[in-house]
């Protein structure tokens, strides 16, 4: 069983977001790193799904400029066989259609039985990379996976559908499918792990072997959403407090 | 006293039971200590004078043993004693079986007059022992013991039938007094190494090797850049016992102190370390017969310790009890299970060096930067610099204001990292060893450190130095503010108001054995002083050590039980001087106070001296 | 066509965010098509007979009697060939995510998600949800997904609008996942952190029975519970609901503060809620400070009458 899995590198949630001067992105000398938290998740499956199979091959994949090759580490050093670095030089890209591209032609010759997929990034979290993939290498899809099971040539999900309904749906192989958070426990990688992971391949494909020049969407600009943080005192007495309250979840916040 | 005589026969038997039971005592024994050598590292020796004198006052005079449990330890010194005066007249009791006694008539009956109100004592000491253990049934003793009981019995016994021996007994009875005792005698030898007892033998020496630091932990060298196969050396040895733990072991005596003081196991958790890093290695030792036995520690109880060092602290017979190093780095570098908020911790640590994953401190960018011409690096730990207690950075620029008044010069360092602690205690020594290189780097051209945090002056000052030689000293603030105000470079009014309490911190107290500073810094502002129980070194943990800050779900109320006794002290204030115990403090007496009571104010030692400075 | 609303079956009725996606294309402009797919499909049209839109497109066939992702994928894929709308459009539902990239990925049309408004351009939010970010697009068709409540369905124009129903070959083959029956399941442990609505309890509860008034406004609201740390150690909710420095860290699109003080204990553990609606006794409540809402009341007596009016 070969398992592709997808990572990516963002921005840690308590470090400070400072704004590029041309407001396209944030300023990424400034920001530390970590693997996308969702990412955990599907490697901690990936990993499970070796160890119950028995055999089986994960490969972890991530797309970004260098510094990426340390959560590609990370992957290695809990138990993942090799990676596979899409170099990126320059501008990031948030296109992802364009990210989908190139990942499906450097995993188009491999013949990966599962890719597996947190389930959105923490940066940009468009949420659509690993079904994308999915069709362009022609597999079967299947998104929110909080359980696995793998058959014969098949794996059996049980997604989550909202207000507590689930479902299981048995997908044929290969199939690209994306983990729900906190289906599992991940693992912390061992010292034997982390030293290991050093000899592992990582295999480095440079951007000419795999950008491609179409964008169809870009981020223009990122700013500070607008609110001011103005208190509204609501007066009165209980009944016209639960008045004012009402209209506030139904219109204002919109959460009835 | 008649001159007994005793047939060829007698003297066979008793030649053969003798060597039976000396036999069976010494293979036990032997047995153990063969298991003990297996253990890694060496015995110290060093400072051998101290080592003595330790020995002499913990063992011969008791002092430890009747300090922590004043009447049960006087009713213990009583039987030891009893036991130290009748050595030479179990010798003499044998010498008259096999040959003739040692002891001339007249001095036989002189000693007698000695012994005899002495197994009176060990009389009155065992059965007061006895119905404790048996009728009170204090928890910390556990189930009832068996053993315990038999040999309540013997020695009873023994005494009764010494005394009895000294009175005018017909030849007949006498013989059969004599035998009685004499049987007894080689019963308790055939018993002592397969209980508890064992510690008649190896208490001494258990507590002559005893360290004097706490924790006394193995280092854990990690090479990045080393051999595969100098990894797994280490990885293994991780598994493995030093000599000094399998000593302890065998010497536990089951007295179940260190239990009794576990913040943990007051607060409601699993943990009970009697068992859980003691008792429960004891079968897996003899067993395997290896000391490869560290693997077996209860993992769930393991997470649960604060590493407070009460344990170690209140052992008679000088156990290095707590444990949780071991199976925490045996989890995290060998099994890579660790709980998810901790793992996130260690990221942090990892990805920004400090424990909150921030990018910069505000805070810290307050103050001057050091350079040396400077007196002090002021070392101010992940807790200030990223206000864990926000409240607590006012604590920090008193105690600068202090050292401003006093004309002290200090400086923080501009790539402070976290001092380690948190991964130290964690068992994540690989993290730890990153962390610890790069503030080593940071402090090549320093002399001397000043800082808030106990943990932190507990690594740079002790644990860094057990990996490297370090250059530069460690002081507490509360040692600079005791010194400051003894030279008189600080004065302090007595303005503080209210009844004033202080609460040891564990890292404070039990490992840098400082206690007399923050005291007098309080009494210089405050007439109106009181101690709270378990104080000193024998300070209750408020519950945040061992990174337990940061652990999301607590089994327990461990971090209530010191709010409890704060507010039944009836203070108005409570000091501290650690900020952990101060932001556990804060967080822990408000639901605590019942209604109608002031909220107990809580200050660090800087605030209070601020707070009066003249 | 300007606009294809994709719509959602609910359980036999039209999804609320499909709603919303109308409001929300109606507020964009244009001539707007809603494509119900599905057994319940002539169901949803009839729920949108007196809406404003031109027409509400139905397709029934067997293999998307009810949802999978190949058959939807491809069927939305064909309408989009034969109708070429130049926006399609749909809520940013579960269902959506699922099958929504196979559509673009089939027809190469970049697919933005989780919009929160079309005011100024096309902004989402990025950076779990620190920054906003406009997002342009070159393409001549694109896909837009509407965040829950980016729009309201109460905002939905009324008027007329047909019904068109179309025939579609599918092949067997297409369809290659295999669905069993949906089923429901008490969640396990609460993950507060991905939480939309959180009702949380402070010492200003005051008492262990009053914790029901809570857990029943949760209930009404479709939140999670929480607590601040002297509730936990109290013993009256389990740890885990616990936020604050030693407890979760949350950002909820709402927080609802019942008699929480505001300690900065507790606070660091919230504060990046987008909404905090806080109500407490005492005006000088640190809570107030970094509320939105803040009503100076007690807990006992509101609560309760706002879980009545809840419910009517």
């Amino acid at each position: 069983m070969k398992i592709a899995v997808l990572v990516k590198q963002v921005p840690g949630s308590e470090t400070a977001l400072p704004i590029l001067e041309n407001q396209k992105w944030i300023d990424e000398e400034q920001v530390s790193f970590v693997m996308n938290p969702p990412d955990n998740f599907a490697i901690e499956e990936a990993l499970l799904i070796k160890e119950r199979t028995g055999d089986g091959e994960v490969v972890i994949v991530s797309m970004g400029p260098a510094r990426v090759q340390k959560v590609i580490r990370e992957g290695l050093a809990k138990g993942a066989d090799r990676g596979i670095h899409l170099e990126e030089d320059g501008q990031i890209q948030t296109d992802p259609l364009s990210i989908a591209k190139s990942i499906s032609s450097i995993l188009m010759d491999e013949n990966f039985d599962l890719v597996l997929t947190g389930l959105q990034s923490d940066d940009t979290g468009m949420g659509q990379t690993g079904v994308l993939i999915g069709e362009m290498l022609g597999m079967s899809t299947g998104t929110l996976v909080m359980e696995t099971d793998v058959q014969d040539s098949a794996i059996r999900v049980k997604r989550e559908l909202e207000s507590g309904w689930f479902q299981w749906v048995k997908l044929p192989l290969p199939a690209s499918i994306s983990i729900q958070s906190g289906l599992n426990t991940p693992r912390y990688p061992s010292l034997r792990g982390i030293m290991g992971a050093k000899k592992k391949e990582i295999k480095v494909v440079s951007p000419s072997e795999h950008q491609t020049d179409a964008i169809s969407q870009s981020i223009d600009k990122v700013f500070v959403s607008q609110t001011s943080k103005q208190t509204e005192m609501i007066e009165g007495n209980a009944d016209s407090a639960v008045t004012r309250i009402i209209e506030i979840l139904k219109s204002e916040l919109k959460v009835l | 006293m008649s001159l007994a005589h005793f047939s060829i026969v007698e003297k066979v038997i008793l030649a053969g039971l003798t060597l039976a039971a000396l036999g069976s005592f010494s293979y036990e024994v032997l047995r153990r200590v063969l298991i003990v050598q297996k253990g890694l590292g060496s015995f110290p020796f060093d400072r051998f004078g101290e080592r003595f004198l330790r020995v002499f006052r913990e063992v011969i005079l008791h002092e430890k043993v009747i300090r922590e449990r004043p009447f049960p330890g006087l009713m213990h010194a009583l039987v030891f004693w009893g036991f130290l005066v009748f050595g030479i007249v179990t010798i003499d009791h044998f010498a008259i079986g096999f040959y003739k006694p040692l002891m001339s008539d007249s001095v036989h009956h002189a000693y007698s007059k000695i012994v005899i109100p002495f197994a009176v004592f060990v009389i009155f000491g065992i059965l007061s022992l006895t119905y404790r253990r048996f009728i009170n049934r204090p928890k910390a003793l556990g189930k009832i013991s068996p053993t315990s009981g038999l040999v309540a019995v013997f020695i009873v016994v023994l005494m009764v039938t010494y005394i009895y021996g000294e009175t005018d007994l017909s030849p007949l009875v006498w013989k059969m007094n004599w035998w009685i005792h004499s049987i007894l005698i080689l019963a308790f030898l055939f018993l002592i190494p397969r209980s508890k007892h064992l510690h008649l033998v190896l208490a001494p020496f258990n507590i002559f090797f005893r360290s004097f630091d706490q924790p006394d932990h193995t280092p854990v060298h990690i090479d990045l850049e080393g051999d595969e196969e100098e990894l797994d050396a280490m990885l293994n040895d991780l598994t493995k016992l030093t000599k000094n733990q399998a000593l302890d072991i065998f010497s536990c005596v089951e007295c179940g102190r260190c239990t009794d003081v576990c913040p943990a196991n007051r607060g409601g958790g699993i943990l009970d370390p009697k068992y859980h890093f003691i008792m429960d290695l004891r079968k897996p030792l003899l067993e395997g017969k290896d000391v490869a036995v560290l693997d077996q520690i209860n993992v769930e109880a393991g997470w649960e310790c604060t590493t407070c060092m009460a344990c170690t602290e209140v052992c008679p017979v000088g156990n290095h009890v707590e444990k949780s190093d071991e199976i925490r780095r045996l989890e995290v570098l060998v099994e890579g299970r660790v709980p998810q908020e901790y793992q996130k911790l260690f990221t942090n640590l990892q990805e920004t060096g400090n424990t909150e994953g921030a990018s910069s401190s505000p805070f810290a960018d307050s103050f001057p930067v050091f350079t040396a011409d400077k007196e002090y690096v002021l070392w101010l730990g992940c807790f200030a610099r990223h206000g864990l207690d926000p409240n607590f950075n006012k604590s920090v620029e008193n105690f600068t204001k202090i050292l401003d008044v006093a004309g002290v010069t200090y400086g923080v360092l501009a790539e402070e990292q976290c001092s380690g602690d948190p991964a130290n205690r964690l068992g994540d020594k690989l993290t730890y060893t990153m962390l610890r290189e790069h503030n080593m780097e940071q402090l090549s051209e320093t002399k001397k450190v000043v800082t808030l945090c106990p943990h932190c002056a507990v690594n740079l000052g002790k644990e860094y130095g057990k990996y490297d030689s370090i250059n530069y000293t460690v002081e507490h603030h509360t040692q600079v503010i005791g010194r400051l105000i003894d030279e008189g470079k600080i004065k302090v009014k007595m303005g503080e108001s209210g009844k004033v309490t202080y609460h040891d911190p564990c890292n404070l107290s039990r490992m840098l054995d400082i206690v007399d500073e923050p005291r007098t810094a309080i009494q210089a502002a405050s007439s109106n002083f009181q101690e709270m129980e378990e104080n000193g070194r024998n300070t209750l943990c408020c519950g945040a050590g061992g990174a337990l800050w940061w652990k999301k779900e607590t089994q327990g109320r461990t971090h209530l039980v010191r709010a409890e006794q704060v507010i039944e002290s009836g203070a108005d204030t409570v000091v501290t001087s650690c900020n952990f115990c101060y932001g556990m403090m804060k967080q822990g007496l408000g639901p605590l106070t019942p209604e109608g009571r002031v909220e107990v104010v809580v200050k660090d030692v800087a605030d209070i001296v601020a707070d009066n400075l003249v | 066509m300007d606009i294809l609303v994709v719509l959602e079956d609910n359980h036999g009725s039209l999804h609320r965010m499909s709603k919303e996606a109308i409001a929300g294309a109606q507020k964009m402009g244009g001539s707007i098509s809603a494509l119900a797919i599905g057994a319940n499909a002539d169901a949803m049209a009839g729920e949108l007979s007196g809406v404003d839109i031109t027409e509400v497109i139905t397709i029934n066939h067997d293999l998307v009697s009810s949802y999978n992702a190949d058959g939807y994928s491809d069927v939305v894929s064909e309408v989009i060939k034969s109708e070429s709308p130049k926006t399609i459009v749909a809520g940013h539902s579960y269902q959506t995510r699922d099958f929504m990239p196979r559509v673009s990925a089939k027809l190469d049309i970049p697919f933005i998600p989780d919009i929160i408004s079309m005011d100024n351009g096309i902004v989402k939010q990025v950076l779990n949800a620190k920054l906003n970010a406009l997002v342009t697009t070159s393409a001549d068709q694109v896909i837009l997904s509407f965040q829950s409540a980016a729009f309201s369905e109460e905002a939905m124009v009324t008027g007329s609008c047909l019904t068109r129903s179309i025939e579609v070959n599918l092949d067997s083959s297409i369809v290659r996942s295999e669905a069993e029956e949906p089923f429901q399941e008490a969640a396990g442990g609460v993950d507060l952190e991905s939480a939309e609505l959180l009702v949380s309890i402070g010492r200003g509860i005051e008492k262990e029975e009053n914790i029901q008034i809570a857990f029943d406004l949760a209930k009404a609201l479709g939140a999670e519970v929480s607590a601040s740390r002297p509730v936990v150690d109290s013993g009256w909710v389990e740890p885990f609901r616990q936020v604050g420095s030693s407890g979760q860290s949350v950002s909820p699109k709402l927080y609802f503060a019942l008699g929480i003080s505001g300690a900065i204990q507790h606070v660091v553990g919230m504060k990046g809620s987008e909404n905090i609606l806080a109500i407490n006794k005492d005006s000088d409540a640190p809570i107030f400070e970094i509320a939105d809402y803040a009503v100076v009341g007690d807990v006992l007596e509101i609560v309760p009458k706002l879980i009545e009016a809840l419910h009517n």
